[in-house]
């Protein structure tokens, strides 16, 4: 079994790696990730919002609502943790 | 040939990282290894992301030099590196943090009831208590 799960796997990393041949090299600055969106938030970013770190800027202000948002799938996160790690009572009438 | 080496080989590394967690996610029988190659992949595709950002030459990590005071310098966009890769990678592994303790929350719910994290002694514990059912 696990002769073909390394074939398996193997053979993905291969199509992966034939995958690259079409990437952009390796910090090229004319790439498209770096050519298109991002100039106009690096340039934008400080007048728009006064915060140095443009990280923090994109994150918190441009894409505030989705950082809201995450803050729930923390809070589901943890409520599930709660609810499956707590000791409850009945635990061995559950167990049967 | 060289171009294509020298250019590409941060991607191969990528690849064999995810390589290597996929094999544990899949070959490996202790749920707490297989959980650790799926922190394994993720870290992966993280860092595959982050590299996508960089910017060769004289660049700043993507914080405004001299930070407030300096609103009239015009700010050059070849200077910084590409912030929207670490924002997004931030989400990513704000989620990834999340998967991980659910998972293990749901470990150790395993192992209080089945006193093994194996994963065929699990199904087999499971399949004597199935036909005692039946």
């Amino acid at each position: 079994m696990k002769v073909i799960i390394l074939i398996f796997v193997i053979l993905s990393g291969g199509l992966l790696i034939y995958g690259t041949m079409d990437m952009p090299a390796w910090g090229d600055p004319q790439s498209p990730a770096n050519s298109y969106v991002s100039p106009r938030y690096i340039e934008e970013a400080y007048a728009k919002t006064e915060t140095p770190n443009i990280v923090s800027a994109v994150l918190a202000d441009y894409r505030g609502y989705d950082t809201m948002g995450e803050t729930t799938v923390i809070f589901t996160a943890a409520l599930v943790c709660a609810f499956l790690l707590r000791k409850n009572s009945d635990e061995d009438e559950d167990k049967s | 040939m060289l171009d294509f080496i020298i250019g590409k080989f941060n991607f191969w590394f990528y690849v064999i990282l995810m390589a290597v967690g996929l094999f544990a996610m899949l070959a490996k029988r202790n749920l707490v290894k297989k959980l650790i190659g799926m922190n394994i992949f993720q870290t992966a595709i993280i860092l595959f992301y982050v590299s996508i950002g960089v910017k060769k030459g004289n660049v700043h990590v993507p914080i405004i030099v001299g930070g407030h005071g300096h609103e009239g310098e015009l700010i050059q966009a070849a200077d910084y590196l590409n912030p929207l890769p670490h924002v997004l990678m931030l989400t990513a592994i704000v989620v990834s943090i999340a998967t991980t303790g659910v998972a293990l929350a749901i470990i150790i719910m395993i192992y209080r009831r089945y006193n093994t994290l194996n994963e065929d002694e699990i199904i087999e514990i499971r399949q004597k208590q199935l036909e005692a059912e039946v």
